[in-house]
């Protein structure tokens, strides 16, 4: 299942490129604290940060990336536990129970659940990615265009049915995406879309394009606020009772199994992501556990379900980018992005040609998530400072170095003029729920749609019967056809079990709130 | 607006939004065809695009609610987790526009007034925006954000940024 000749060209890697490792710590601070601040989400952090890359090597710049990824991945969690405010979608679920517990008293305990789950699972991820990686290369080795086209679509159709509550608005952004993709001149030598400026001759920037729809956008629209978050009082953190938690973790092998299969394979599919994962893994674990009567109020296994998927669909996501070059979501997008910026292009070639890298860029993840151990319990301590932050002081700070980082990448002008453009498509789009990722991968996928739309034109002579002889691609539309009656069919489900929850805290609620009346003494 | 009996309130900004989406996708048909009527150059742009334009058609009616609709709707959207939640009040509209258009004239005159002085004059005006009033604040914490950036991004980056006094 192991290339061991590569993995040891792998481990020289890591070695030779000490200098690499540096990156750890900091990418992984700088995901804990954006995601840490509900309202700036991974995908913006690694918008911001992304232009930063440019600079290192190759290596150092996905270590830096995945490091911020798997930083935000835990992140998001300490506000979802803390003040029942998720820090980015992936930790909704963790609000359930992580903010019921913490209701309680037992903060520290469901930090401890939840940071050593996503260490855990963190690892399985990458770990099972290990495994299958040269399996899945010789499987996408055999892919022709048609087949690409197929994934290619399906991942859109996902991201569009999925990124919204309207499927309609959530398809319009998909094409809208794809066609911005195809502006300039395509691999046919036709230019279309131009204006007449010569810049747009190789088509959109897809990097300010990026940090405009995912990160400008957001904080446009966070001007409204004069904290980006109203805190509640810093709570007491106790490192005795983190480590608690992190032990209580290991009685729950069950959940945190269950939590990591649906984590990876949901976080494979291409536009679901983490956000679902999350809340599917805590249905399930609801659903089969005794005690499920005591789900939404404080039980540690709604916790480590929800943040054992988010962590370990981190590694299914990359499965997913490093073997068929296509994001699951907006946080791949920009590692495709950075991918890109250095000139190579993930995908089949890059498995079978640079082997020794993707395992490195696997072992890496792995180191991360053990170090995001110690890191995230020194980052609890600070937490609840940062997430209480004047948006006076953020926002213009970030919106320059937002444009400086779009300036950093193409040199001119255009760059910032493109960030500011999309900015204003972005926060239209947020306005009306038109999900922004979809029109972020059109753009990145668009001109690859198109090159291998026309290679399967070619080869089949333009007759659609053509498809007959290419039955894997039969069986990925299958699957699209499938995937997308359950995500109408999941839909549904969740928002039951949103309903549910939401009258679980209620019920909460109200029982602290009676047993308080109850053991106040009356005046007079 | 009244159309028989029934009242429907217009969603104008989303009307505006999604004709322009499809006046552009329409537009970037047309520029496209009248580069070549080739399959090599429509074969995706043109069913794409044609696709597109059937979405408008089906989510134009959304722009049109109900009177008595409207609320009901409301509250689903209040209920649902992942939807985006932007302030509509008038003041906090006001606030983001007046953020989006200095972040607009900052970029065109990076150029023009140089990285400095644009940069200074973008988180003044975003700090006064979000309600910073107090003079030195806003002077010192603009100070510093241009001197960070463009020290940073000059040693950073190979490209030279045109300044007028740094």
């Amino acid at each position: 299942m192991i290339d061991f000749s590569a993995f040891n060209d792998a481990l020289g890697i890591m070695f030779t490129s000490a200098g690499s490792w540096g990156w750890i710590v900091p990418g992984l601070i700088v995901g804990l604290v954006f995601s840490a601040i509900p309202g700036i989400s991974i995908t913006m952090a690694m918008a911001i940060v992304l232009p930063m890359s440019l600079y290192m090597d190759f290596f150092s710049a996905i270590v830096f990336l995945t490091s911020v990824y798997t930083g935000a991945g835990f992140g998001g969690s300490v506000p979802a536990i803390l003040m029942n405010i998720p820090g980015s979608p992936s930790s909704f679920a963790t609000t359930f129970d992580g903010y019921a517990m913490s209701q309680k008293g037992e903060h520290n305990e469901a930090l401890g659940y939840a940071l050593f789950a996503s260490t855990l699972c963190g690892i399985a991820g990458y770990v099972l990615l290990l495994l299958v990686i040269e399996p899945l290369a010789d499987i996408v080795l055999r892919i022709g265009p048609v087949e690409m086209f197929a994934v290619a679509i399906w991942g859109m159709m996902l991201l569009g049915s999925l990124g919204s509550a309207y499927i309609s608005r959530g398809l319009l952004a998909a094409a809208l995406g794809i066609l911005l993709g195809t502006v300039g001149m395509n691999t046919a030598g036709f230019t279309r879309g131009t204006l007449g400026l010569p810049v747009l001759l190789d088509g959109i920037a897809p990097i300010p394009a990026m940090i405009g729809l995912l990160a400008a956008s957001q904080l446009l629209s966070l001007a409204s606020r004069d904290y980006i978050i109203e805190a509640e009082g810093s709570r007491e953190v106790s490192l005795r009772k983190i480590l608690k938690g992190c032990w209580g973790t290991m009685k729950y092998p069950g959940v945190l199994l269950r939590g990591s299969i649906i984590g990876i394979i949901i976080g494979a599919v291409p536009g679901v992501g983490s956000s679902i994962g999350n809340l599917i893994a805590y249905a399930e674990t609801k659903r089969t556990a005794k005690d499920s009567a005591t789900f939404g109020k404080g039980n540690p296994k709604g916790v480590i379900a929800a943040e054992s998927a988010v962590a370990s669909g981190e590694g299914g996501s990359m499965a997913t980018m490093l073997a068929l070059g296509i994001p699951g979501g907006g946080a791949t997008a920009i590692l495709i992005a950075a991918f890109m910026m250095h000139n190579i292009v993930p995908g089949p070639s890059f498995i079978e040609t640079q082997k020794p890298m993707v395992y490195a860029i696997i072992l890496n993840n792995i180191v991360q998530a053990i170090v995001l151990l110690a890191v995230g319990i020194g980052f609890i301590y600070v937490a609840s400072n940062i997430m209480k932050v004047r948006t006076r002081y953020v926002l213009p700070a970030i919106l320059v170095i937002a444009t400086l980082g779009t300036f950093a990448v193409t040199g001119e002008a255009a760059g910032p003029i493109t960030l500011f453009v999309f900015a204003l498509l972005g926060y239209a789009l947020n306005r009306y729920q038109y999900p922004v990722s979809a029109v972020v991968v059109g753009i990145l996928l668009g001109r690859m749609l198109e090159t291998e739309f026309l290679r399967s034109y070619q080869l089949s002579g333009g007759n659609p019967l053509y498809i007959l002889e290419r039955p894997g691609a039969m069986a990925i539309f299958a699957v699209m056809f499938a995937s997308l009656a359950m995500t109408a069919w999941g839909k549904r489900k969740q928002n039951r079990a949103e309903a549910a929850e939401a009258l679980a805290m209620e019920k909460l609620r109200d029982e602290a709130a009676a047993h308080a009346a109850h053991t106040t003494p009356s005046k007079g | 607006m009244r159309i028989g009996r029934q009242t429907y309130a217009i969603d104008y900004g989303h009307l505006a939004l999604i004709t322009l989406i499809a006046a552009a996708v329409f537009w970037y048909l047309l520029d496209a065809r009248s580069v070549s009527l080739s399959i090599n150059n429509l074969l995706l742009v043109q069913p794409v695009a044609i696709f597109a334009l059937a979405l408008y058609l089906f989510i134009l009616p959304q722009c049109f609610h109900k009177v008595d609709a409207r609320a009901a709707e409301k509250s689903v959207d209040e209920a649902d987790p992942f939807a985006v939640k932007l302030s509509t009040d008038r003041a906090d509209v006001i606030r983001m526009a007046a953020l989006g258009l200095s972040l607009g004239l900052m970029v065109f005159l990076l150029d023009v007034i140089g990285f400095d002085i644009a940069i200074f004059l973008f988180a003044a005006a975003a700090m006064a925006i979000c309600g910073e009033r107090r003079p030195l604040h806003l002077l010192g914490f603009s100070l510093v954000v241009t001197l960070v950036t463009i020290y940073g991004f000059r040693a950073l980056i190979s490209y030279p940024m045109p300044t007028t006094l740094l």
